[in-house]
């Protein structure tokens, strides 16, 4: 059960004859449960991958380019972008341990808030209030204009893509106007997009 | 609305799907046909107010899940919801980290981010099409929608800051 520890810190095989780089630190459980906690309250209103960036990066535990990697990875996985991200930071840390106290401390903050609210929101007899439920539907229409601006940079490294517009707009179509099974258009979509993109063999080099 | 209505299992298992499926960001449009639509779990109001809470929440913005999961099956099914949601993609990228080295010389990786990318792309649109018809039920909304795209795309300021005023401007005018 035990797990593959983080990576270890050995230093990279083509610069022997440079200054060794900064001793990266590794941090204690403890440690990953109160950062993660600390990110997840000042990321409200998103940001989360940038706060944890900084954290991680300025306590040496990692370098910018593992930062690069782990982060690229964790576009590729599915589910919420910013836990995976703290799994994924934590595992490489502290293997498999290391990514459970991430992503308890990520969620930890954002869990006792959204509790609390709920309970009020969805508890009270007889419905809410009408000024909560004009404060609650002000929000959502805001909320609709930051899921747009979180789409957008999506969308921009999309239409750069091979294919990408014209999968982009199938995948809409299936699912947001002919409200098509997920699984279906996925296969559908994700197949052609392997095809378009499939590796080729490289030119022969002299 | 909180009597515990739905089986804690089938909360998990339903979310666990929810949160396998959902590559690049929230999948918001599947999330409303299956809670909504299939289960009668939330209604419409429910998912509109919800992913807006999460969006003034610490953390990661998907804390609506466990507020739909409460909404389904009280507390028993905040907690499934939330496991369900966050648990088993949490183990999958938690696997891939400890992979990473041989994973990211793969020469199908960029394939896979280069298909997964527009079905990506046009989820996150289906969810905002999906936000929208919940959300926007008249002009005001519309324009307090528009207001905050512009303030977010123009200006520097905190999404939860937008989100707050907008709450506070819906109050005020009685949406």
């Amino acid at each position: 059960m035990s797990a593959p520890a983080a990576p270890p810190p050995a230093p990279p095989e083509d610069a022997p004859h440079h200054p060794p780089a900064p001793v990266p630190v590794t941090p204690t459980h403890s440690d990953l449960l109160r950062v993660f906690a600390g990110v997840a309250m000042v990321g409200i209103g998103g940001g989360l991958p940038a706060h944890m960036r900084r954290a991680a990066l300025g306590r040496a535990w990692m370098t910018e380019l593992d930062f690069a990697e782990t982060y690229t990875l964790a576009q590729l996985t599915p589910g919420p972008n910013a836990v995976n991200l703290a799994a994924m930071i934590g595992a490489r840390l502290r293997g498999w341990t290391g990514a459970l106290w991430a992503v308890v401390g990520v969620l930890t903050p954002g869990l006792i808030a959204m509790l609390a609210v709920t309970v009020v929101t969805l508890g009270l007899p007889g419905g809410l209030p009408a000024p909560l439920q004009s404060a609650l539907r002000g929000a959502a229409c805001a909320a609709l204009a930051v899921m747009l601006t979180a789409a957008l940079p999506v969308l921009r490294v999309v239409g750069g893509l091979r294919g990408g517009w014209v999968l982009a707009l199938v995948t809409f179509a299936g699912i947001g106007l002919l409200r098509l099974d997920l699984l279906p258009v996925l296969a559908v979509v994700v197949g052609a997009g392997l095809i378009l993109h499939r590796p080729r063999p490289e030119p022969e080099r002299p | 609305m909180t009597d515990a209505g739905a089986n804690w299992l089938d909360i998990l298992l339903t979310f666990t799907r929810l949160g396998l499926i959902s590559f690049g960001g929230a999948n918001l449009a599947e999330i409303e046909r299956v809670l909504v639509g299939q289960r009668h779990w939330i209604t419409p109001d429910t998912l509109a107010s919800g992913f807006a809470l999460g969006q003034v929440m610490p953390g990661p913005n998907m804390l609506a899940m466990t507020h739909y999961g409460f909404a389904a099956g009280g507390w028993a099914g905040a907690a499934a919801a939330t496991l369900g949601f966050y648990g088993p993609t949490a183990l999958l990228s938690a696997a891939a980290a400890l992979a990473w080295r041989r994973l990211l010389g793969w020469k199908w990786l960029p394939t896979i981010r280069s298909a997964l990318l527009p079905f990506g792309g046009g989820v996150l649109l289906a969810g905002v099409l999906v936000l929208a018809r919940g959300s926007v039920q008249n002009v005001a909304g519309a324009v307090i929608a528009a207001a905050a795209f512009a303030l977010l795309t123009r200006t520097r300021v905190n999404p939860a800051l937008v989100v707050i005023g907008a709450a506070a401007l819906g109050a005020l005018i009685g949406l």
